[in-house]
């Protein structure tokens, strides 16, 4: 048990080379007072960089590119140095904050990382997640890793029975404080990972802490829809704070610990004082549930992002005058700020998806209703169709073709990321006519999709077995190539990724190295070795048809065997040969059906011959078998087709 | 109607017979003398899925006897719907293609079907959603909560690889709606994250059928023995009860049950053993044990909860349990 490796998956993102706007909602945000940056962590799997300085057109300065799931938090670490991100794809990564690079991947947790925390006074950073560990990193430990030195140590926080989706440390790093679908709140001393304390008192999951600098006061937002101010001196909490009416996601306290900034699944951002609660202001009303709130570098305003893509700045009120607005009545309905300080736009998120019949083509529809048309095979969008009918769209490509599924579609990140396996779906299992497939012009080739992608994709891999007896490289795929951007990723089915890089990138001597590492052999053998995959037989009976008066071999029911992708046309030469040509009346027949078969010259051609039919149905010569299967026997069961004579 | 009602009933207490047996009895007594029924299960004999020599599973078997009814009576529905619409082409040729399926619920449906609930908030972004889905028989198992009993007991007391706990098919049914954390392998795919995510499941029951079929997991995978071990003792199951942890806009939620008939597995493994079964018939229980049937006091009813040290009984156990709804009585 636990012992069996996990198959490892090919997957890619179809996408533009710099995609400038979050495709997804914004997990969390950090800001670099200092250099007037604001850094982003997106559902899209890119952390994005913006400046926040005044009378700025475009805000974006940079993407951090290296995560393949969501991003969950960042902390912004070192006076803005470096930045450390927690992702769904179950890392943590290291990066150079002003240049945008990764410098390093933490594989300990076993699960989405959820959270973060940050005590800036000792720099250290605890991260925690679905695995229910709480693992505690030291900043500078971390920015000294290098290739050969990687080993850390970490030490880490055990005891949490549930999830852990929110943390918080104090600046002095002496209270840590763990939320979970447990319900509880668990206090530890992360200076000798000693459990401090368990407080009860939330009814749902726990998804928001802030810690005061003292460590004495902790406030926390739950799925319960209430705010808790809590005293870790006295074991207890203070007051219940009401004022979302659904779960609390997000909080933000003011320096002192006077004011807490709320936000939440009612998409408000509402400030209340954490002494008198009676005291709040509805700030501002996103169109979103809000995930994460960072004040401005004054203070003066805060940062709200959301479950959508655009962040927006709200000028907040000032805080001696909550009490005024609450004296005048002020209530829900009406918000402080009805319009942002600035808006940072992102881009729609894809949202629905559906695979044409080719298995090749697949149009998607996004958050803001653009409907597009993409080539999974050539990992390209062919067009943007604008705001028409989705529907209606997929309708229009329909196309009576069968081909087998050979791979997975993924919109968790917003982009379209395209499975390669060999689970249910095997990549490997769809061959089609290259003519067909618009690849070529010449009869009689066949191409299999999965692997012909599979070249594309790793073509700039120096693999020491790609050279031919002259020493020359050999190109694996001889018909496309892919974008060279396409960020390439390889992964445990379901889980962990192993490593991810540039289709471009392929070439480079360490990233070489890794790909032998990481490669799969299955991948390898088609792409590298260019081993044909297997074919797929289909059995078929074949029979004469009620109508035909042959008079022998009337029962006989002949069981064949064909590759699934043959057309009709060839049963039908078949026919001419085996059967009417082959066993009939003369030989002079059986001799001209031969000819027509090889050299297609003089005689008719079989199809003119012969004519195949399924259920009653005569079946167009160029129609496969699978789809003729598919699409007139309807079953996978005694799959029998009929043959009529036409011309002796 | 009420002859539909007694053949479910009358499918049920043959099943400690073999199949043979049960062929004869659809053939000759229960149902009018029509050809279909004595396919019925030389069908899948063909397939040797119910070989004559073979162990098998009871519930696998009613299963099987319940939808393969319904396939006959759809089928038979479809001929005569055909029959009418076609004689045009009038050409005796098999096609496979997907019949217009006939939507309309059977008399196994009426009688064996229930409906459950099943909710699914997304730990994400906590969006709630639920799905109805049929069944005709209630899994009633050890729940999480009552493993870790049972495991206790079985460690503590050295039972030897005899595991034994108590608790009572009412309280086993309570956990059926406990909440159930989708997680690690097993996450949620939301549709609103468009991802993987933890979420948190419970069943309800929202609509009760007539016939309630309550199948005991007796059988549990054991990873130390590497096989299934037949778990004893989910206990007692009353002769009567009623309250379900129901949905809000559950159909019937009150409703009331007696029990009038068990199969009882007799044998210590899961891959082999006897069934013999208890029935309800004018008032009195009657035993079926192949072709022997015995009268038997209510009380020796107690003899099949699993729970007694005598290594004799306790062996024979109750494996599924059919309760008649109160009121069913037509």
């Amino acid at each position: 048990m636990g012992t069996m490796r996990k198959k490892t998956q090919v997957s890619f993102v179809i996408r533009d080379e710099e995609e400038r706007r979050h495709k997804n909602g914004v997990s969390s945000l950090q800001l670099d007072p200092i250099q007037g940056r604001l850094y982003s962590a997106g559902r899209d799997g890119i952390i994005r960089v913006w400046s926040t300085a005044t009378g700025v057109q475009d805000r974006y300065i940079q993407s951090m590119e290296h995560h393949t799931d969501w991003v969950n938090d960042i902390v912004l670490c070192c006076g803005g140095k470096n930045l450390i991100s927690a992702s769904s794809d179950t890392t943590v990564k290291v990066w150079n904050a002003p240049k945008g690079f990764c410098m390093s991947t933490l594989r300990t947790h076993k699960d989405y990382v959820r959270t973060l925390a940050y005590a800036k006074d000792k720099e250290q950073v605890a991260s925690a997640g679905l695995d229910r560990a709480i693992f505690l990193w030291d900043v500078n430990t971390l920015t000294a890793l290098t290739a050969s030195n990687n080993t850390v140590t970490t030490s880490s926080l055990v005891g949490n029975k549930e999830s852990i989706y929110s943390l918080a440390m104090n600046p002095p790093g002496t209270i840590l404080v763990s939320g979970s679908t447990e319900k509880v709140l668990r206090v530890w001393d992360p200076r000798n990972c000693s459990r401090l304390m368990k407080l009860k008192g939330h009814a749902d999951n726990v998804k928001a802490l802030v810690v005061s600098r003292d460590g004495t006061q902790c406030v926390s937002g739950s799925s319960d829809g209430t705010i808790k101010l809590w005293s870790l001196s006295q074991q207890r909490c203070v007051s219940t704070i009401r004022v979302h009416s659904e779960a609390v996601w997000a909080l933000l306290a003011t320096e002192n610990f006077s004011h807490i900034i709320s936000g939440g699944r009612d998409r408000l951002v509402i400030i209340t004082e954490l002494r008198n609660p009676d005291n709040f202001i509805v700030v501002c009303e996103e169109t979103a549930p809000i995930l994460k709130l960072c004040f401005t570098a004054d203070q003066t305003g805060v940062w709200v992002s959301t479950s959508e893509s655009d962040i927006r700045c709200w000028k907040l009120p000032p805080l001696n005058s909550l009490e005024l607005y609450n004296q005048n009545n002020y209530n829900t309905n009406n918000v402080y700020q009805t319009q942002p300080l600035h808006n940072i736009p992102g881009g729609p998120a894809i949202k629905h998806y559906t695979v044409l019949n080719d298995k090749r083509h697949v149009v998607t529809k996004d958050t803001a209703n653009n409907v597009a048309l993409y080539d999974v095979l050539k990992a390209s969008k062919l067009e943007d169709l604008g705001e028409v009918d989705y529907e209606e769209e997929v309708k229009k490509r329909f196309k009576m073709v069968y081909v087998p599924n050979w791979f997975n579609v993924d919109l968790k990140t917003g982009m379209l990321t395209i499975h390669l396996g060999q689970d249910e779906t095997d990549c490997l299992s769809a061959w089609v006519s290259a003519k067909e497939a618009g690849l070529t012009t010449e009869n009689d080739q066949k191409v299999n999709f999965g692997a012909l992608l599979l070249q594309a994709l790793l073509d700039h891999w120096n693999h020491p077995n790609r050279v031919n007896e002259a020493g020359q490289r050999v190109i694996g795929n001889s018909y496309f190539s892919v974008p060279l951007h396409t960020p390439l990723i390889f992964s445990e089915v379901g889980g962990r990724t192993l490593y991810r890089l540039q289709v471009g990138d392929a070439g480079g001597e360490t990233e070489g190295n890794l790909l032998v590492e990481t490669v799969p052999s299955w991948v390898v053998d088609v792409a590298i070795e260019m081993a044909a995959p297997k074919l797929n037989k289909l059995p078929f009976y074949l029979l004469p048809h009620s109508s035909c008066q042959s008079k022998q071999d009337r029962q006989k029911k002949d069981r064949l065997v064909a590759n699934d992708f043959i057309q009709c046309r060839k049963v039908a030469e078949h026919v001419v040969e085996k059967i009417v040509g082959g066993g009939d009346v003369n030989g002079a027949s059986a001799g001209s059906g031969r000819a027509s078969a090889n050299e297609d010259s003089g005689n008719d051609a079989p199809e003119e011959r012969v004519e195949l039919l399924c259920c009653d149905q005569v079946l167009d010569p160029n129609m496969d078998l699978r789809t003729v299967r598919h699409f007139i026997w309807k079953s996978n069961v005694e799959f029998t087709l009929h043959y009529r004579v036409l011309k002796q | 109607m009420s002859i539909c009602q007694d053949l479910g009933l009358n499918f049920q207490h043959r099943m400690g017979a073999n199949i043979s047996q049960l062929e004869r009895d659809i053939g000759s007594e229960q149902f009018p003398p029509n050809e279909h029924y004595f396919g019925l299960v030389n069908v899948e004999k063909g397939k040797e899925e119910f070989d004559n020599y073979m162990q098998q599973d009871a519930h696998e078997f009613l299963n099987f006897l319940i939808n393969h009814i319904n396939e006959i009576i759809l089928a038979e529905r479809n001929q005569s719907t055909l029959k009418v619409q076609k004689n045009a082409s009038g050409e005796n040729v098999t096609c496979n293609g997907t019949a217009p399926q006939n939507a309309e619920p059977t008399w196994v449906h009426e009688i064996f079907q229930g409906t459950l609930t099943s909710e699914t908030r997304c730990l994400n972004c906590e969006t709630v959603s639920s799905k109805d889905e049929h069944f005709f028989d209630l899994q009633v198992s050890n729940c999480y909560r009552f493993n870790l009993i049972y495991k206790y007991v079985g460690e503590s007391y050295g039972f030897g690889g005899r595991w034994s706990w108590n608790t009572s098919i009412t309280h086993c049914l309570k956990c059926f709606s406990d909440t159930e954390t989708l997680c690690n392998d097993n996450k949620f795919k939301c549709d609103n994250c468009s991802s993987y995510q933890e979420a948190q499941k419970r069943m309800r029951v929202k609509k009760l059928p007539l016939i309630l079929a309550l199948h005991l997991k007796r059988f549990k995978y054991m990873e130390q023995y590497n096989r299934h071990i037949k778990v004893d003792g989910i206990g007692r199951f009353p002769l009567g009860w009623g309250c379900f942890n129901t949905s809000d806009d559950a159909v019937n939620p009150d409703r009331l049950y007696d029990l009038v008939a068990v199969v009882v597995h007799c044998g210590s493994g899961p891959n082999r053993g006897h069934y013999i079964s208890i029935v309800k018939s004018h008032g009195f229980w009657l035993l079926f044990d192949d072709d022997m049937v015995d009268k038997i006091d209510a009380s020796a009813i107690e003899d099949f909860y699993g729970l007694t040290s005598d290594i004799q009984k306790s062996s024979e156990t109750g494996y599924i349990l059919f309760y008649q709804s109160r009121d069913a009585s037509c």
